[in-house]
């Protein structure tokens, strides 16, 4: 017998530390790895996955495996240990990628992300049961080895006999069966290969030792004598699916350690690695590395099993450039990036507020100041731009979730869909990409719903059986254009018309498409026939346009019939910076978003035009709009000199594509304005949507466009019928 | 101070083994697969290395038979820490030649205890 462990060297003491501070890591991490997984799953071609492909895919469940066992998340552990055995086999190719273990594997990833969320949520909620799950991946194994052949079969059994054995220890509960040595007949099978086969096999199963070959007489028969922890039955069970019960003979058996003391390993003779230690901490004796004293000659014993050659050839490495960049990555905590965001604001303002005191300053007299404020404004400016790039994420983040969304989708509707996804590189601030998702997933649904036809449909109409939806993503110069672009039926005029006459809704036969289509925004419109279980979610076109709108953005719709429907939705980069106009309306300054500005131009009082209702007019190029007065919205008190002037300054602003002219006293300028939220800091004001500090340390509000052409649409349509008049 | 790679392709992995080795007296350089691992050793004196098996680009016996090829790592201590613990995995890392094999998920101090042993 070898030298024993020392007994209580840490086997039994607390870690020293506490766990729980790594949870979160993690979470993050087995998510991110649940995310990729699903990713890879769905994007990998099922005929001709490359090795690389599946070793990654495997990996993702090999490393929640691991964290989730270390962290004492038994169920997740136990879960993606089915996983992570079902995926082995794919990599070693003894299973292939069907649609079916896809599914099976996704539902697997879904399932497992609800026990991290249980547990990060302090496991209040009832936890979710993996047992059908687990049934169902069992038996997709066990399914597959009929078919395949017999060694496939063999270790299939073991995939599922042996989760137990190899997850057990792994989980620190070790086996309770004691160690057994026993001779073992394997035949009299078919060929000596087949014979060679089960015996390797048998071999190379955990908690199963070698010790030795007897001689037999006949070539298609092999006696072993093995060291295991299992029974007779299990072992009959693990191999059932290769030998009938007549083919294993099962000689003579000794008991030789008790289940503690084989955890530990201790049968000296036995130990085919030479690990000095237990069974999960050990040194390899006389491998290179070890202090002198520990460097005592391998005994070359006689009980070395492993066929040399052929285990470490199967862990080869290929190396491959392709695989995912982690390297210069942080993680951090979103409030710390807002607070940094926030400062970097303050220090925006604090800029601006030296820059206009100092306007006045003699330049001879002040040449060394001046230029420090023109170095500190580059350089505010260049740390603006850096910080909020942090914030920056790439729309693959959003656009990974369809994938999965739409194969479900479409499986559900009976439709034959391709997800294109195009600009995914493209990145938006993630406050910009958390809102956006799920009006995003509302359009991509539509359009698999309503848009795309079945293939029959499709077929019938000359069309190929898949129908095909485009995302893509591109920047277009302050703003993110976001695209939803399918190839199904596209709208019908005549249909969207009868409905609003239906609902009431003023429409006229040569109504322009554009304003046919943005008919559909319309509250309780849908272009649905019939409401199904996806599209009746009380959600409407009409919430998608005011989630946009409250985002600073727009969204519009082109439509062919019979070709297909796009959908355009612009983002503003970012919530937290905006280029904005300011104009004065007596002693106060307000902003306007520079991207509602249309454009400013003086008119005389008398152009202005007061019609029924008391809503004054402005003829802009045979065009009349209605005017907001801000100082009659706010209540502010003209100044002299503006109503002396005898005309009056308007900035025309389209929001939506209906346009308003504001009235104001003097445009002040543009400038990047710092977006404080009011609601938050005061209360919610109407018609505005924010507040800045200007350069001189004052506040100015910031209006809301879309609020105030609003609230100036009801005459629009009047507006609109005057200008055909004239 | 004794200079360990730690070199795991799990981030919370990496951080418990890196803060339980910190917590030891150790200093501690961390490399996210094996080729990292790879490029780390040429630039910092490591005693001692800690790496898991399944990693991306580069696995911990692919980086232990790179390592033991140079002749900077010749006798370096090579431990590697997976969740693997079966007869072959082990062999292939013996092979490879891997000073020890450490089964997942650890105890930290037997962590230490075993690094003490081939550090002394």
């Amino acid at each position: 017998m070898a030298d024993t462990h020392p007994e209580g060297a840490g086997t039994g003491a607390p870690a020293p530390f506490d766990l729980s501070q790594f949870y979160q890591i993690f979470f993050d991490e087995a998510a991110e790895n649940l995310e990729q997984m699903e990713h890879m799953l769905l994007h990998v071609d099922l005929a001709n996955a490359n090795d690389e492909q599946l070793n990654a895919i495997f990996r993702c469940a090999h490393s929640i495996k691991g964290g989730a066992a270390t962290f004492g998340f038994t169920d997740i552990a136990e879960l993606t240990h089915h996983m992570e055995s079902l995926l082995d086999r794919v990599r070693r190719r003894e299973l292939s990628l069907s649609p079916d273990l896809v599914d099976v594997l996704l539902d697997a990833a879904d399932l497992s992300r609800e026990l991290l969320t249980r547990h990060q949520e302090g496991e209040t909620s009832e936890p979710p049961s993996t047992a059908a799950l687990v049934r169902r991946i069992s038996e997709l194994v066990t399914g597959s080895l009929r078919t395949s052949g017999t060694e496939a079969g063999a270790v299939a059994a073991f995939a599922v006999q042996g989760v137990h054995s190899a997850l057990e220890p792994a989980l620190g509960k070790g086996t309770s069966l004691p160690l057994r040595r026993l001779a073992l007949r394997i035949g009299p099978m078919q060929t000596a290969e087949a014979a060679d086969e089960v015996a390797d096999l048998l071999c190379s199963m955990p908690n199963m030792v070698q010790l030795d070959e007897l001689p037999v007489l006949q070539a298609n028969v092999r006696a072993l004598v093995l060291e295991t922890h299992l029974t007779d039955d299990e072992l009959r069970d693990l191999l059932a699916f290769h030998l009938s019960d007549e083919q294993l003979g099962i000689d003579q058996e000794e008991i030789i350690a008790s289940a503690d003391s084989a955890m530990h390993s201790e049968a000296g003779e036995s130990q085919p690695s030479e690990l000095m230690g237990d069974e999960f901490f050990g040194l390899f004796s006389g491998a290179p590395g070890l202090p002198v004293e520990l460097l005592v000659e391998p005994e070359v014993s006689a009980t070395n099993i492993v066929p040399q050659g052929k285990p470490t050839g199967g862990f080869e490495h290929k190396m491959s450039s392709a695989s995912q960049v982690e390297a210069a990555t942080i993680r951090v905590a979103v409030n710390k990036v807002d607070q940094l965001i926030n400062l970097v604001g303050e220090l925006v303002i604090t800029q601006a507020m030296l820059a206009q005191n100092s306007r006045d300053l003699d330049s001879r007299l002040h040449q060394q100041l001046l230029s420090g404020l023109a170095d500190l404004e580059r350089n505010t400016r260049e740390l603006q731009e850096s910080v909020m790039s942090i914030r920056m994420i790439p729309m693959s983040v959003v656009f990974n979730r369809f994938p999965r969304m739409l194969r479900d989708l479409a499986f559900k509707c009976g439709k034959n869909v391709e997800l294109v996804t195009q600009g995914e590189s493209t990145e938006l601030d993630k406050s910009m990409v958390e809102k956006i998702t799920d009006p995003l997933m509302h359009l991509v649904r539509n359009s698999c719903d309503h848009g795309i036809e079945t293939p029959a449909e499709r077929v019938a109409v000359g069309k190929p059986e898949h129908g095909t939806i485009t995302l893509s993503a591109a920047h277009q110069g302050g703003s993110i254009m976001i695209e939803v672009h399918d190839d199904g039926r596209g709208l019908s005029r005549e249909k969207i018309l009868r409905k609003a006459r239906e609902r009431g809704i003023p429409v006229t036969d040569d109504m322009s498409d554009q304003d046919v289509w943005a008919l559909a925004f319309e509250p309780g419109f849908s272009t649905a026939e019939v409401v199904t279980d996806i599209s009746g979610r009380g959600v409407g076109m009409d919430v998608v346009k005011r989630s946009i709108a409250a985002l600073g953005g727009s969204v519009e719709i082109d439509s062919a019939e019979g070709y297909g429907t796009r959908i355009s939705v612009r983002l503003p980069l970012t919530l937290a910076i905006m280029d904005g106009m300011s104009v004065a309306v007596g002693d106060e300054v307000y902003i306007l978003p520079l991207s509602t500005v249309v454009e400013s131009f003086q008119v005389s009082a008398d152009h202005v035009n007061t019609v029924a209702q008391g809503t004054p007019l402005v003829k802009v190029r045979d065009e009349f709009m209605p005017v907001v007065a801000l100082d009659k919205l706010f209540d502010v008190p003209r100044s002299v000199a503006a109503l002396a002037r005898h005309a009056d300054i308007m900035v025309v602003v389209e929001v939506e594509d209906n346009r308003v002219a504001l009235r104001v006293d003097e445009l002040l300028g543009q400038h990047q304005v710092v977006v404080k939220n009011l609601e938050t800091n005061y209360r919610k004001i109407p018609n505005v949507s924010g507040a800045t500090i200007l350069g001189d340390g004052s506040v100015a509000l910031i209006l809301d466009a879309t609020a105030i052409v609003r609230r100036a649409r009801s005459t629009r349509s009047l507006a609109r019928d005057l200008g055909e008049l004239v | 101070m004794p200079s360990i790679l730690a070199v795991d392709d799990s981030p919370s992995m990496r951080k418990m083994v890196s803060f339980t080795l910190t917590g030891a007296g150790y200093h501690v350089v961390e490399a996210v697969d094996g080729q990292d691992a790879l490029e780390k050793a040429e630039g910092h004196d490591i005693d001692l290395v800690l790496a898991d098996q399944n990693m991306p680009r580069l696995d911990g016996i692919g980086l232990t038979r790179k390592l033991r090829e140079h002749p900077k790592f010749k006798t370096t201590p090579i431990l590697i820490l997976t969740t693997e613990s079966s007869e072959q995995m082990k062999q292939a890392g013996r092979a490879a030649g891997a000073t020890g094999w450490l089964v997942k998920p650890f105890d930290p101090n037997r962590l230490i205890e075993v690094i003490q042993k081939v550090l002394r």
